[in-house]
């Protein structure tokens, strides 16, 4: 009695896997596994999250769109995120999963300094296609042909801002530069200062604090006490920034306010309160709700707050637009293999969710693999960012010319 | 260097570390009775700092009783740790270790899935400036400052002259002498948990306006903490003060002539310093 | 003269740790998985000299200083210096026992929770002395990259280049099965049985004429040694160094994975190290609940097995020996 029952039950079973694998795959339908990584838990969680949202929003897109069309065939994107905690040996780990468990051969996503250098010890010589937005000179280079940074970086931001302040704003001669002392910190204050140097400016302070400090007051008394015009709160994070800012103001400060660095003018203005952050000015935050920025940023920008119920960051954005520039690669050369797509990416404008976009600034990292695109400079009044100009990097200007 | 700046440099040390303090008062407490040290004690302080955004900044209840509600409700999360987690470790500091461990790992992740990752910040309660020679602090600041002292006058008391305070520094001495005279153990325990976690909450509380409120906030104050007892030695209240006092004058003082890496360093140092010299903290009991 | 089951003991487990450690690349050759076990066996040196650290009765939280010492001695030394990592990888563990040295005499002045928090200090002190000072040594903030991997090196017969993943697996194994070697014959030496009194009690044991600050020192120092020849494979097989692989989250790590296989052995961080390190790759599908997660696992293994899985064994023979029907005589019966 109970044999026959089993008889039965394997027998529907097998038909079912038989109905399974007869489902609706067409003749070419296969999947692009795409890896993001990046620090989802702990002090940095708030840059692995946008990263893994701007993917997925683009990803989702291009799905609903009924694929991505590369060659003959076409590709369901299936995203595979990962957690690397912040720290550069998880990172090591989780990318050699991803390349060699999972065996992605795009990795579009990145964040925190020294994770992107040790994920690139795995990446490189796989001839995996990475894409982050990590800073530092280090991880960019003729070296690594498959690295790409997605976002500007302090490099490409400084000097644009600081030219504009010259130009427009020629009260300020005293500038006062902060950051927390991690690599990207380090790297934006040599940047912010090399820029503000080299266009006359005199800098007053130049000073790093420890990331997770909430107490700003010892290093804010020395460094108003050289009486800047200027507090650039280069590359602090928005919770950060925003407390330098408003512990500036209630030890007295009424200079100008700069943030080299900023990606999330939102939080910021929470944190520092409308008073403190009055005035700040920032090259490279993305307000997704302005008039300056291209009208794909905002339409994106309304679309992640609806899913995410938070307003995006520019490393949403940043992320999303990698997203964008790699599958279109892809489609011109025809071939998800990364050797043609790296062939197939070259200097000319991509047209993206910034508007134009080009991958340049050889000559700061010896290669071309940073990608370029408008500068806006915002200014928060009454609570928001307000986009006020838009600069454009050396790079991007040349090749307008 | 001017006299000013060196006396703001104290008042921007001292403030911020009798915050410090406050934290450092509960971990003491939590290891002077059940000799444990809570790795986790980071998060309460996190939990009354979100508590109280949910009570001032959403659903816009006055300032002090959010307060009050937010010490009670940590106290009360430290009543359910205790209960189902920490009482079965009395003793065992190791194991304690790791399960705090995990109970950071699990409150901090559980605040990052439920709140959110970005910093929420709270309004502040009190606006304004006092100004006294060159020497600014903001109301909110001194307010922290006086409700800081308050509580720690209000532990102090609790400890020397209430029965229940009286019973549990008896434990914290000798538990097992203790129990020969009667005292409830259980009882002492879970409210000695539950009142170094409230202390936790109410520091968490105080600085929600200043400092904005994130589920990794907790990380910092901690490891503060642990400096300040491990100066003023364990289980011992006035030395959590003193050492409190000392880390805000070492910070202060230090931020002015170095960056913020060697001011770190010379906590740490300070620590180490301390304890070559008296093994036991300043006024630590054996 | 050791009672013969202590010895058979500490032989088959031994001899069950080298089958393993030499016999995995025979069974699997996949670069992933090749790569978690590379890891823990690392991970093993450093949690078995840890637990013997511990078995003196202190947590030094420096260990993991120690690794870092070793790193930043060994890439110095090749980059800098042009010597061979063959030369470097000693001078590595003996730079970390140099410092060793006169850190550990001062921290182990104090005991209990004030040594735990004066080795942390000590920790936090090398990790920002990495991160933020000699930055032209050390790099800053910014780590030091491009790392050479270890110098080919001619064996009768083949030339090994470390180029390979496998490669790289198997001359980890040589070193842990090396230190094991060590650490289990120390471990079931007199050394072994001065520890445990130690650890129970520093003054019964001082009262017994031991010199309970020496062998506490000598733990520490050879603990430190170990740690550094660990550092010195770190920094030649990641090629990328940063101070934060020097911090509290590794060191925390560590404890864990000793703590949770169990002190009592100096199996039990094996135990620990393996099941922990296959755990947390599972739970890596989970992402944004990993951690969450793994703070659960942590909570309820110590709470149900508060001695460490490597007592599992023990405790279940004892629930079997107690079985109903089962013998009961000369278990715990008065004559």
């Amino acid at each position: 009695m109970k044999r026959q029952g089993c008889r039965e039950w394997i027998v529907g079973l097998a038909a079912l896997v038989a109905l399974g694998a007869a489902s609706p795959a067409t003749a070419a339908e296969k999947t692009l596994e795409i890896g993001v990584l990046g620090p989802l838990s702990g002090g940095a969680a708030a840059y692995g999250v946008e990263l893994v949202r701007g993917a997925e929003m683009r990803a989702d897109e291009i799905n609903k769109a009924g694929g991505l069309k590369v060659g003959g065939d076409v590709y369901r994107i299936k995203l595979i995120t990962y957690d690397h905690k912040a720290s550069a040996a998880d990172a090591a780990t989780a990318a050699n999963k991803l390349v060699f468990q999972d065996k992605v051969k795009y990795i579009i996503g990145n964040a925190v300094g020294a994770t992107c250098n040790a994920v690139q010890t795995v990446t490189e010589p796989q001839k995996v296609m990475f894409a982050f937005v990590c800073w530092g000179t280090k991880n960019l280079g003729p070296d690594k042909p498959y690295s790409f940074r997605s976002m500007l970086s302090q490099w490409e931001a400084a000097e644009p801002f600081y030219r504009w302040m010259k130009e427009k704003r020629p009260n300020i001669k005293k500038v006062a530069v902060i950051s927390p002392n991690d690599t990207s910190g380090l790297d934006t204050n040599t940047a912010v200062v090399k820029a503000a140097k080299g266009l006359g400016f005199d800098v007053v302070a130049d000073e790093t604090y420890e990331r997770g400090t909430k107490d700003f007051y010892p290093i804010l008394t020395k460094m108003l006490a050289k009486k800047p015009d200027l507090l650039d709160v280069a590359a602090a994070p928005p919770g950060e920034a925003g407390l330098i800012l408003k512990q500036a103001v209630e030890l007295g400060f009424k200079g100008a306010k700069g943030w080299t660095a900023g990606v999330n003018p939102a939080t910021l203005i929470n944190v520092a309160g409308q008073e403190a952050a009055e005035g700040v000015w920032s090259p490279v935050n993305v307000n997704v709700k302005s008039d300056f920025v291209d009208p794909k940023v905002r339409k994106f920008g309304e679309e992640y707050e609806k899913r995410y119920k938070e307003v995006p960051g520019v490393i949403a954005v940043a992320n999303y637009g990698a997203f964008d520039v790699f599958t279109k690669a892809m489609q011109e050369a025809g071939s998800v293999e990364t050797e043609k797509v790296l062939a197939a990416l070259t200097s000319r404008p991509y047209d993206t969710v910034w508007g134009k976009l080009v991958i340049g600034a050889k000559e700061t990292y010896g290669i071309d693999r940073q990608f370029l695109y408008p500068v806006v400079i915002s200014e928060i009044r009454g609570g928001k960012a307000v986009d006020i100009e838009q600069v454009l990097p050396a790079a991007l200007k040349a090749l307008k010319k | 260097m001017p006299i000013e700046l060196l006396v703001q440099a104290l008042l921007n040390g001292f403030a911020l570390a009798l915050v410090y303090v406050l934290v450092a008062l509960g971990l003491t407490l939590i290891f002077s009775i059940l000799e444990i040290i809570n790795f986790a004690h980071g998060e309460f302080y996190m939990l009354g700092g979100y508590a109280t955004y949910f009570g001032f900044a959403l659903f816009g209840l006055p300032y002090f009783p959010t307060l009050l509600l937010a010490i009670v409700v940590v106290g009360l999360a430290g009543v359910v740790a205790e209960r189902m987690i920490f009482r079965h470790l009395r003793g065992k500091t190791l194991n304690a270790f790791i399960v705090s461990l995990g109970l950071l790992w699990v409150l901090q992740s559980g605040a990052q899935l439920s709140f959110g990752v970005l910093d929420k910040s709270v309004p502040s309660a009190f606006s304004g400036i006092i100004r006294a020679g060159g020497i600014i602090i903001s109301v909110e600041r001194f307010v922290v400052v006086l409700a800081a002292v308050g509580l720690i006058a209000v532990l102090y008391a609790f400890l020397q002259w209430s029965r229940v305070g009286r019973a549990m520094r008896a434990v914290a001495q000798d538990a097992d002498g203790a129990a020969l005279q009667g005292v409830n153990i259980e009882f002492v325990s879970m409210l000695g948990f539950a009142i170094g976690c409230a202390l936790a909450g109410a520091a968490g509380g105080l600085l929600a306006p200043v400092f904005a409120v994130s589920p990794a906030m907790g990380a910092l104050p901690v490891v503060k903490a642990f400096i300040i007892i491990i100066v003023g030695g364990m289980g011992s209240l006035p030395g959590a003060v003193l050492g409190g006092l000392l880390l805000g004058t070492v910070e202060g003082i230090g931020s002015l002539f170095f960056g913020s890496a060697a001011v770190n360093v010379l906590g740490f140092l300070m620590v180490i310093a301390v304890l070559l010299v008296r093994p036991r903290g300043l006024f630590g009991v054996a | 003269m050791l009672p013969s089951p202590a010895l058979r003991r500490a032989l088959t487990g031994y001899g069950l740790l080298a089958v393993a450690s030499l016999g995995l690349p025979l069974v699997t050759r996949d670069s992933y998985y090749v790569d978690v076990a590379t890891t823990i066996l690392m991970n093993l040196v450093l949690t078995m000299s840890l637990r013997l650290e511990m078995s003196t009765g202190q947590l030094n939280m420096a260990h993991i200083s120690f690794l870092g010492i070793g790193a930043y001695a060994s890439t110095l030394l090749v980059m800098r210096g042009g010597y061979s990592f063959w030369v470097t990888l000693w001078l590595a563990g003996l730079a970390a026992a140099a410092f060793a040295v006169p850190i550990g005499s001062l921290a182990l002045r104090v005991t209990g929770p004030y040594y735990f928090l004066i080795s942390f200090a000590f920790s936090e002190v090398v990790r920002l002395i990495f991160n933020n000072f000699f930055v032209g040594w050390f790099g800053g903030p910014s780590g030091l990259v491009q790392i050479p991997k270890p110098d080919p090196l001619r064996l009768p017969g083949v030339e090994l280049t470390f180029v390979s993943k496998v490669e790289l697996y198997y001359l980890m194994a040589v070193l842990l099965l090396l230190a094991a070697a060590v650490l289990v014959r120390v471990d079931y030496s007199r050394f072994g049985l001065l520890a445990n009194a130690i650890r129970q009690g520093d003054l019964l044991a001082e009262t017994l004429g031991v010199w309970v600050f020496r062998y506490k020192l000598t733990a520490f120092v050879l603990g430190s040694f170990m740690a550094g020849l660990a550092g010195a494979f770190f920094a030649h097989s990641h090629q990328v160094l940063h101070s934060s692989d020097f911090g509290l989250e590794p060191m925390v790590l560590l404890v864990v994975f000793t703590v949770i296989g169990g002190t009592g052995s100096v199996w039990g961080p094996v135990v620990g190290t393996v099941t922990l390190t296959i755990v947390s790759e599972f739970m890596r599908e989970f992402h944004y609940y990993e951690i969450l997660l793994y703070g659960g696992v942590l909570i309820l293994a110590m709470l149900l097995v508060p001695e460490g899985l490597i007592s599992v064994p023990g405790r279940l023979a004892r629930l079997w020996r107690r079985r109903p029907g089962a013998e009961t005589m000369g278990v715990g019966v008065a004559p």
